[in-house]
C-alpha cells in the first residue's frame, strides 16, 4: 500500500557557519492513512521543523517528500499554498484565531482561499463547529471563548476543507488537563472516524493516546512503536 | 479568490479594525478636503476679481501716469506724473470715433470733518458722467451734474460709512462738512458698495472734477477712464489714445491698460494663488499618505501572525497583496469622497463671504491623488506583507 507520507532522508538546516544548525538530519519516516501519530522528544529536538514541512509550510534542505505519491518538496510558493489548503489542516498550540473575528468567520477562512461561496462557507462552517460541540458558540469572539474553546474552533477550522491530513503541534499546550482531555477525545473520535492525525506533544499522557509514538532526538528518529 | 471576494475581505479586516482604518481614512480626508476647499477659495477669489471688473464695463481702458507693469513681476511705477489735464482735455477734443468718453480722475486722501468729528477718507475728482457709467446710484439727494462740475460748486456727495460715522443719527443731506478745512456742501449719500478686498468703498466723498482741481491746486490727474464704443472697437481706440498721448509724451510717460489686460493679469497672479493653495493642500495629502504608510507599515507587523495563518490555510502571495491593496484603496477612496464633501461643506459655509465654487477640476484632482497616495502607499507594505514567509510570519511575537 502507497504510504500517505513519504518522507525520504529529509534534511533541515538553519543559518552558516558558527550559526549553523542541523534541526532535521537524514530523516525518513511513512505514515500510511487512518494513523493516528504522536510526535515525541525534548526541545529543540526538531519536532516543530518536521511538522512544518510535512505540512507543506516550509521545504526541506535536501531529501523528497511525497504526499499522497506526489512528490511536494520542491513545488513553488502557489503550489504549495494549495496543497495546505486543500489537503492539510493545521491545529497550533497558540490557537492562531483571527483577534476581534467570530468563531464561524474563523473556521470559513480557509474556505475563501478554494472558492467556496459564501453560502455554502457557512454551512460548512456550522457543521464542522457543531461537530467540535460549539454550536452555541457560532457568533462568539476569540476574547470571549475559553482556551479550550479556542482550540476547539481552531481544530474545525482545520477540518473544514475536508483535509487528508491534521497536523497539531503540542494543541494541548495551552490547556489545562480537564481541557486537554477534550481535545484529545475529538482527536480520537475524528481518528475513528478514519481522519490521519499528527500530533506533537511533551505530555506522555497524551501522546498515550495515540496508536503510534515516534520519539525524535537532534533530528532523527530514536524510537517508533505501535502503543497496543 | 475573485476580486469581489478579495473586496468582501478587505472590507472585513476594515471593519475589524476600526481605529486603525479611521486613522488611515483621516490622512486622506484632511489631505482631500483642503485640496477642495484651498481651490474653491481661490476660484472665489477669480470669481470676485472679474466680478468687480464687469461692474465697471468690458468697455473701459485705463491710462496710467509713468510705466506700469502688471503681473507677477510688477512694480511701482518709478517717473514722475506728466500726464497733465491738458492732455486730457486734448485726448478729449480728439478722442476720434470709437471713444465716447474721457473720464480723468484725481484721488487723494483728505480728512473729513463735521461738528468736531473727523475721518480719514479718499476723495475722488470725477466727471458727473460717472455716476451714469459706474451705475452707482445716490440712496438720498442727489448725486451732482455737469453744471455743479463746469461751475466748480462746491458739492459733494458722500459714500455710506463716511456718513454714518460723521453724521451718526443726522442727515447729511443739506449739511456743511469740511474737507482739508475747506467747508462743502453735502448734497447726496451714494448707495452702500460694500467691501472691496478688505478696503471700504463706502468711505469715500466724491466731487467734480474742477472742484477737485481747486482744491488740490494739482495739475495732473491720477488716472484717465476711456470708455470705447464697444468692445470690439477697443484696438482702435486704444491706438487713438496712445497717437494722442505720444504727441507730448514718450513711452516710459503713461501706461494704457485695457480692462482685459488688466484682468487677465491680475486673474493669472490670481491663478499663481490658487496654485500655491493646491500645492499646499497637495503636501497635507502626501503628509497623510506618509500616516497611510505608517500605519500600513504598523499593521503588517500587528498582523503578520494574522498573515502567517492565512498562508498557513492556503492563501497565496497574490492573496494577501489583493486584500492589503484593495483595503488601502477603499480607504483612500472612502476617504476622497469624505475629503470632497467636506471641502464642499466648506465651500458652501464661506459662500457667504466669497463666492466659492468647486471646479471639477478639483474634484479630479482630490480623487486622484488620494486614490495614487492610496496605491503607492499601500503597495509597498501590500508586497512587504506578501512575502512573507508563512513559518517565520507564524512564529512572530
Ligand atoms: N528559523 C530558525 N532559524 C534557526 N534555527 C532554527 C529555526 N527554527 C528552528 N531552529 C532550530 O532548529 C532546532 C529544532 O527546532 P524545533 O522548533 O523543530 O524544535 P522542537 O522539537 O519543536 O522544540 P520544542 O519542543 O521546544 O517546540 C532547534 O535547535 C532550533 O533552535
Ligand atoms: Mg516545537
Amino acid at each position: 500500500m502507497k504510504a500517505l507520507i513519504d518522507a525520504q532522508n529529509i534534511s533541515k538546516i538553519y543559518g552558516e557557519d558558527s550559526n549553523r544548525t542541523v534541526a532535521l538530519d537524514g530523516l525518513n519516516l511513512r505514515i500510511n492513512k487512518g494513523e493516528f501519530v504522536a510526535i515525541i522528544g525534548p526541545s529543540g529536538s526538531g519536532k516543530s521543523t518536521l511538522m512544518h514541512i510535512l505540512g507543506c509550510l516550509d521545504r526541506p534542505t535536501s531529501g523528497k517528500y511525497f504526499l499522497e505519491g506526489k512528490l511536494v518538496s520542491n513545488l513553488g510558493e502557489n503550489e504549495l499554498a494549495r496543497i495546505r489548503n486543500e489537503q492539510i489542516g493545521f491545529v497550533f498550540q497558540a490557537f492562531n484565531l483571527l483577534p476581534r473575528t467570530k468563531s464561524i468567520k474563523n473556521v470559513e477562512l480557509p474556505l475563501i482561499y478554494s472558492k467556496v461561496k459564501q453560502g455554502e462557507r457557512e454551512t460548512r462552517a456550522r457543521l464542522m463547529l457543531e461537530a467540535v460541540g460549539l454550536s452555541d458558540k457560532l457568533n462568539s469572539l476569540p476574547s470571549q471563548l475559553s482556551g479550550g474553546q479556542m482550540q476547539r474552533v481552531a481544530i474545525a477550522r482545520a477540518l473544514v476543507n475536508k483535509p487528508l491530513v491534521i497536523f497539531a503541534d503540542e494543541p494541548t499546550g495551552n490547556l489545562d488537563s480537564k481541557a486537554s482531555q477534550e481535545i484529545i477525545e475529538i482527536f480520537k473520535k475524528l481518528n475513528r472516524e478514519g481522519r490521519t492525525i499528527v500530533m506533537i506533544t511533551h505530555e506522555k499522557e497524551v501522546a498515550g493516546k495515540a496508536k503510534r509514538i515516534i520519539a525524535i532526538r537532534d533530528g532523527k528518529i530514536v524510537s517508533d512503536r505501535r502503543v497496543k | 479568490m475573485d476580486i469581489l471576494e478579495t473586496i468582501k475581505l478587505a472590507l472585513e479586516a476594515i471593519k475589524i479594525n476600526k481605529l486603525r482604518s479611521i486613522l488611515t481614512a483621516l490622512g486622506i480626508i484632511i489631505g482631500v478636503a483642503s485640496i477642495v476647499l484651498l481651490i474653491s477659495i481661490g476660484t472665489g477669489l477669480s470669481n470676485y476679481v472679474s466680478g468687480e471688473f464687469a461692474k465697471l464695463g468690458a468697455n473701459s481702458i485705463f491710462v496710467l501716469p509713468g510705466r506700469v507693469q502688471v503681473g507677477p513681476q510688477g512694480g511701482p511705477p518709478r517717473s514722475i506724473n506728466k500726464i497733465t489735464f491738458d492732455i486730457a482735455e486734448r485726448l478729449d477734443r480728439e478722442k476720434g470715433p470709437y471713444i465716447t468718453e474721457i473720464s480723468p480722475l484725481i484721488q487723494l486722501s483728505v480728512t473729513a470733518g463735521y461738528k468736531g468729528q473727523s475721518k480719514v477718507t479718499t476723495l475722488a475728482g470725477t466727471k458727473s458722467t460717472y455716476f451714469a457709467s459706474s451705475g452707482i446710484m445716490a440712496a438720498e439727494g442727489r448725486v451732482y451734474s455737469d453744471r455743479d462740475d463746469t461751475a466748480s460748486r462746491k458739492v459733494v456727495v458722500i459714500g455710506k460709512t463716511l456718513a454714518a460715522d460723521l453724521f451718526k443719527n443726522d442727515t447729511p443731506v443739506g449739511k456743511t462738512i469740511l474737507l482739508s478745512k475747506k467747508p462743502f456742501s453735502v448734497i447726496g449719500v451714494l448707495a452702500p458698495q460694500g467691501n472691496a478686498g478688505g478696503v471700504d468703498i463706502d468711505n469715500q466723498v466724491l466731487m467734480p472734477l474742477s472742484t477737485a482741481r481747486k482744491l488740490t491746486g494739482a495739475n495732473q490727474v491720477n488716472s484717465i477712464l476711456v470708455r470705447t464704443v464697444s468692445t470690439k472697437e477697443m484696438a482702435l481706440a486704444k491706438a487713438q489714445v496712445e497717437k494722442v498721448l505720444k504727441r507730448t509724451l514718450t513711452e516710459d510717460d503713461f501706461t494704457i491698460l485695457t480692462q482685459e489686460q488688466l484682468l487677465s493679469s491680475i486673474l493669472s497672479i490670481l491663478s499663481v494663488l490658487t496654485m500655491a493653495l493646491g500645492g499646499i493642500a497637495a503636501i497635507s495629502l502626501v503628509v497623510g499618505g506618509v500616516g497611510i504608510s505608517n500605519i500600513m507599515l504598523v499593521s503588517v507587523t500587528e498582523r503578520t501572525r494574522e498573515i502567517g495563518l492565512r498562508k498557513a490555510v492556503g492563501a497565496r502571495p497574490r492573496d494577501i497583496l489583493g486584500q492589503f491593496l484593495v483595503e488601502a484603496v477603499i480607504l483612500s477612496v472612502f476617504g476622497g469622497v469624505i475629503g470632497i464633501t467636506i471641502g464642499f461643506l466648506g465651500s458652501l459655509a464661506l459662500s457667504n463671504f466669497l463666492k466659492t465654487a468647486v471646479p471639477l477640476w478639483a474634484v479630479l484632482l482630490g480623487i486622484g491623488f488620494s486614490s495614487t497616495v492610496g496605491i503607492i502607499f499601500g503597495v509597498a507594505p501590500a508586497i512587504r506583507a506578501s512575502r512573507l514567509e508563512p513559518i517565520v510570519a507564524l512564529k512572530h511575537e
